[in-house]
């Protein structure tokens, strides 16, 4: 039977930081309103879909999840369980913020289900988290990780950003050696990215906000590299890096081109070839689904087989790779160039797959334009 | 005949030509308001959107004057760019006056006189109109006073004007009945007629506009045509009112139509003379050039599988254009395209426009460049319109390159800007000669290849558009040339080589080579960029390697959204054109008409 994850975006944050662009809405008042729906919408496509995969995964996003009450969460976790395919020792992450969360509810997260936590802590510099308007300062950050290990959690990941404005080499490496003396296993660390719409954007159009250009950018990524595979990480996507055997099973069906469905305003689903996403308004979400009867989707697309081929082409080199048999009439087609990247030290076979180096993480979509092209 | 009045409108630029010419249409009835859309003559797009007229067009009115008799004026509208300097020089010797519009707030502008000047060699009445007095930056006194100077003509003589508030219409009118000479000619001689346009139209074939000297032509006449001797039937003549309108015959002084069963535009041609094939006349009218290109340029399809469809659209688009000429090239860049002459850069821009406009025709061109003499140390000639047929310099006795000799015309203050500007441009000069205590003609010989490119928008701008610039051929001439290359990771791109004065070549090697850095953007690998000169590199760059293209997040509701930017990034690469390891922007291949000296 073929796997497959579940992904329920929780929309709500206690205010909207400068940079983020995913969906979230800082009123509280249809919490309750929510997790009704979401059990709806749950319930919906269990019926269809529910006994068709091995579910493997359950990913809480947001929004800020870790601002939910545990009980919602054990709720939906429970409901889960009971009318979908769901494994017995599932990866169940919930995104937390620092400053959400303390001790005894980071037990209860653990007691509703969560078995993994992912830690929004961006940065460990004051100057960086209030330019980022996080809520939370170092010593918050850091106490949270340890509480998240005394409540119980074994698999424990950290986001950190990097090329923040005014960001120098010898800054962001302090951030990494904080990280990097933390008891996680698993840290994402993201190159900055400026989404339209966020304020972080405009401040940057306005000339408030001036960001390092390109060259700068690739210098710290190639810090960022280094330091942990010379620490014994592994570098198992362009901002993944985890001790072996802790990967992101999540996430690794998003690169595999695996199947998921994504539950709550927003989130997208990708299923029997089709991917589908749902209205990205709270209050549209709502309604459409106590109108539709769970259903709540904006928009959808079939894939052609050269999309298909494309999303895979971009989604593999970015994590385990490519697999030569799933793509041999390009391989043929594209030979020079590829024979090039492999002489040039951009790309390094590994068995049957062709995998990025070091020096072609940081090329990642270029390489794959000239391959799609 | 002496009912007759023929004659055009000129005008600088915005002006107001077009305005007077649908309130002359208005007023004498040949079109209602409700008709008229705007500017009637000018019905092609890019002619409206460029303000100028490309090709002209005729039309004819009956007015009523005051003197109670009724005239048949015919309007000929003439193109207003040096590039046709030519076809304008035809239209005008279909006429015996001419309207000088002159924008009151404005005043007398490069155009005004060199269109003037025109008018002027070719014995025309001139009336001068001031233009747009409503308006409230008018100063109809000041410019009057330079209307005066220019034409040496009475205050009085000037006839103020508002083509938009409808002032000065019936005015102008009467000064076309009163002071254009009816035409001369004799009805009774062999037929004379001028062709001083044609057009085709995809139903009838060519359709020429004649201007009737002597004689007349009738319906199913047989006729010759001087400049290739052809019999043909008149199957249709007619006049040219806001539509076609037969008529049996056309006589001398009048202007009209002819549909002869020719195909093309080809047969045609703008000057020739039409006479009977049977006691026709001997002579042709005095006048007729052809029209040979000056500038060559390559064009290529953007994607290469396209051209065959550029070949169609060509082809088609020739029926319409004699002047353009087209042969198939292949570039090692570019793939399969067309080697094509035109008149001028302006020529060259709108050839370009129109098959991308008419034709959906989406084309890459390359640098343009005039027509070399090469004579090689063999003793052969050979003649080279493409910079990279350009033998080997061991080969090369010697290279001649066309000449023209320009007259600048411009106020003395730019004189000075002027001459530097000529300098610059390998001019040389040789006469000055002083029109009134303001302004100056100069003469200057040019290399073609030095004035086809921006001296025409750089004379202007040091001038204030005060300066006007004619120029025409005057032969080859012997100059220390050379090509220069430009080579990318060590391959040559053919379709980067240009021909340059060899004390030019250090200098443009580092621009084009520092512009091309510019524009060609970071890639997989390292680019550098060269410029030779033979095997010698005078000039180099480097596109340094691509260091960071990778979005740093790429979750389930990311992937979608990721995979439509790289779609489109695959279209831009797509536009691209590979030579070697490299891909090159479209816009490379005219780098060097962006570079500032």
């Amino acid at each position: 039977m073929n796997e497959a994850g579940i992904y329920i975006h929780i929309p709500f944050c206690d205010h909207k930081c400068i940079y983020c662009d995913f969906y979230s809405i800082i009123k509280f008042d249809s919490v309750k309103a929510f997790f009704s729906s979401i059990k709806e919408e749950i319930m919906h496509y269990s019926e269809k879909f529910g006994n068709e995969r091995e579910y493997k995964t359950i990913f809480f996003g947001g929004g800020t999840p870790s601002l939910s009450e545990p009980s919602d969460l054990a709720d939906l976790i429970n409901l889960i369980k009971q009318n979908f395919n769901l494994v017995p020792d599932a990866e169940i992450t919930m995104e937390t913020n620092p400053g959400t969360v303390d001790l005894s509810k980071l037990c209860n997260f653990k007691e509703a289900g969560i078995n993994r936590v992912s830690i929004g802590i961006q940065s460990f510099d004051e100057a960086d988290l209030k330019f980022l308007t996080r809520i939370h300062d170092k010593n918050g950050a850091i106490h949270t990780v340890f509480n998240a290990v005394e409540a119980g959690f074994e698999n424990i990941s950290i986001d950190l950003i990097f090329n923040l404005p005014g960001q120098t080499p010898e800054k962001w490496g302090r951030n990494l050696e904080i990280a990097g003396t933390l008891p996680v296993n698993h840290i994402s660390a993201y190159s900055l990215i400026l989404e339209r719409g966020t304020i972080l954007n405009k401040m940057v159009l306005n000339g408030e906000v001036k960001i390092q250009d390109e060259d700068f950018d690739a210098g710290l990524y190639e810090q960022t590299m280094q330091f942990f595979r010379n620490r014994g990480f592994k570098q198992y996507e362009v901002s993944n890096y985890c001790m072996p055997g802790y990967e992101c099973k999540h996430n690794q069906i998003y690169w595999d081109c695996k199947e998921y469905l994504g539950f709550g305003p927003s989130a997208h689903s990708f299923y029997n070839g089709k991917r589908w996403w749902n209205i990205s308004s709270l209050s549209g979400y709502l309604r459409a689904i106590q109108k539709n009867g769970g259903i709540a989707i904006a928009g959808e697309e079939v894939l052609t087989d050269e999309q298909f081929k494309e999303e895979y082409i971009m989604l593999a080199l970015r994590s385990r790779g490519i697999e030569r048999s799933k793509i041999e009439g390009l391989i043929d087609e594209k030979q020079a160039l590829i024979d090039r990247l492999f002489n040039s030290g951009h790309l390094t076979p590994e068995g049957e797959f062709i995998k990025l180096t070091e020096k072609g993480f940081p090329v990642c979509d270029e390489i794959v334009t000239e391959l799609i092209s | 005949m002496n009912k007759i009045r023929n004659f055009c409108i000129i005008a600088h630029i915005d002006h107001g030509k077009s305005t007077l010419a649908d309130r002359l249409l208005e007023r004498t009835g040949t079109i209602t308001q409700r008709e008229a859309k705007d500017q009637i003559l000018d019905n092609m797009d890019l002619e409206r959107e460029r303000g100028i007229t490309i090709k002209s067009h005729a039309i004819q009115m009956e007015y009523k004057a005051k003197d109670g008799e009724i005239y048949t004026l015919n309007l000929i509208d003439t193109p207003g760019h040096v590039d046709f300097t030519y076809e304008v020089s035809r239209s005008l010797a279909a006429c015996e006056g001419a309207v000088l519009v002159v924008d009151a707030s404005q005043g007398v502008e490069a155009q005004t006189i060199s269109n003037l000047y025109l008018a002027i060699d070719a014995g025309l009445e001139i009336i001068p109109v001031l233009n747009k007095i409503d308006l409230p930056g008018a100063e109809p006194e000041r410019i009057k006073a330079q209307v005066v100077d220019l034409l040496g003509c009475k205050p009085e003589d000037v006839i103020p004007a508002s083509a938009k508030a409808n002032l000065g219409i019936d005015e102008i009118l009467e000064a076309v009945i009163e002071r254009v000479p009816p035409p001369k000619g004799d009805p009774d001689k062999p037929l004379q007629a001028l062709i001083f346009d044609s057009v085709f139209d995809p139903y009838r074939g060519a359709i020429a506009y004649i201007r009737v000297f002597n004689g007349k032509i009738r319906e199913k006449d047989k006729i010759r045509f001087f400049a290739h001797d052809k019999i043909q039937e008149a199957e249709e003549i007619g006049i040219l009112r806001l539509l076609k309108t037969k008529t049996k015959e056309l006589e001398a002084g009048n202007v009209g139509y002819l549909i002869s069963g020719i195909k093309d535009v080809h047969e045609t041609k703008v000057g020739d003379t039409i006479t009977h094939f049977k006691n026709g006349a001997e002579e042709r009218l005095p006048g007729y050039k052809e029209v040979k290109p000056m500038v060559y340029s390559g064009l290529y399809p953007t994607n290469t599988e396209d051209f065959e469809d550029l070949r169609d659209a060509l082809d088609k688009y020739r029926l319409n254009d004699s002047s353009l000429v087209y042969e198939p090239e292949t570039s090692a860049a570019l793939g399969f395209g067309f080697r094509c002459g035109f008149l001028g850069l302006l020529h060259m821009e709108i050839v370009q426009e129109r098959l991308f406009r008419e034709f959906q025709q989406a084309i890459i061109t390359t640098l343009p460049n005039v027509e070399y003499v090469v004579t090689k140390k063999n003793g052969d000639k050979i003649i080279v319109d493409n910079p990279d047929h350009m033998p080997s310099p061991g080969d090369i006795d010697y290279v001649e390159e066309p000449f023209v000799k320009a007259q600048i015309v411009a106020p003395s203050e730019y004189i000075g800007n002027i001459m530097k500007l000529a300098m610059d441009k390998r001019g040389s000069f040789k006469n000055q000669v002083y029109i009134d205590e303001t302004r100056a003609d100069l003469s200057y010989e040019f290399p073609l290849a030095e004035i086809i490119f921006d001296f025409y928008d750089k004379l202007k701008s040091i001038s204030r558009g005060y300066a006007s610039f004619d120029y025409e051929f005057i032969g080859l001439r012997e100059a220390d040339l050379v090509k220069l290359d430009i080579l990318l990771n060590g391959e040559p791109v053919d379709a980067l080589s240009m021909i340059v004065h060899r004390t030019k070549a250090y200098d443009w090697g580092k621009k084009v080579s520092e512009k091309l850095k510019e524009l060609i953007p970071r890639q997989l690998f390292e680019i550098n960029i060269q410029a030779a000169i033979g095997t010698k590199v005078i000039a180099k760059s480097v596109v340094k390697a691509m260091r960071k293209n990778v979005i740093a997040k790429c979750y389930g509701g990311d992937i979608s959204r990721k995979r439509k930017l790289l779609e489109k990034q695959k279209e831009g690469k797509k536009r691209m054109k590979q030579v070697g390891n490299v891909e090159i922007p479209q816009e490379a291949f005219l780098a060097v008409l962006q570079i500032e000296d």
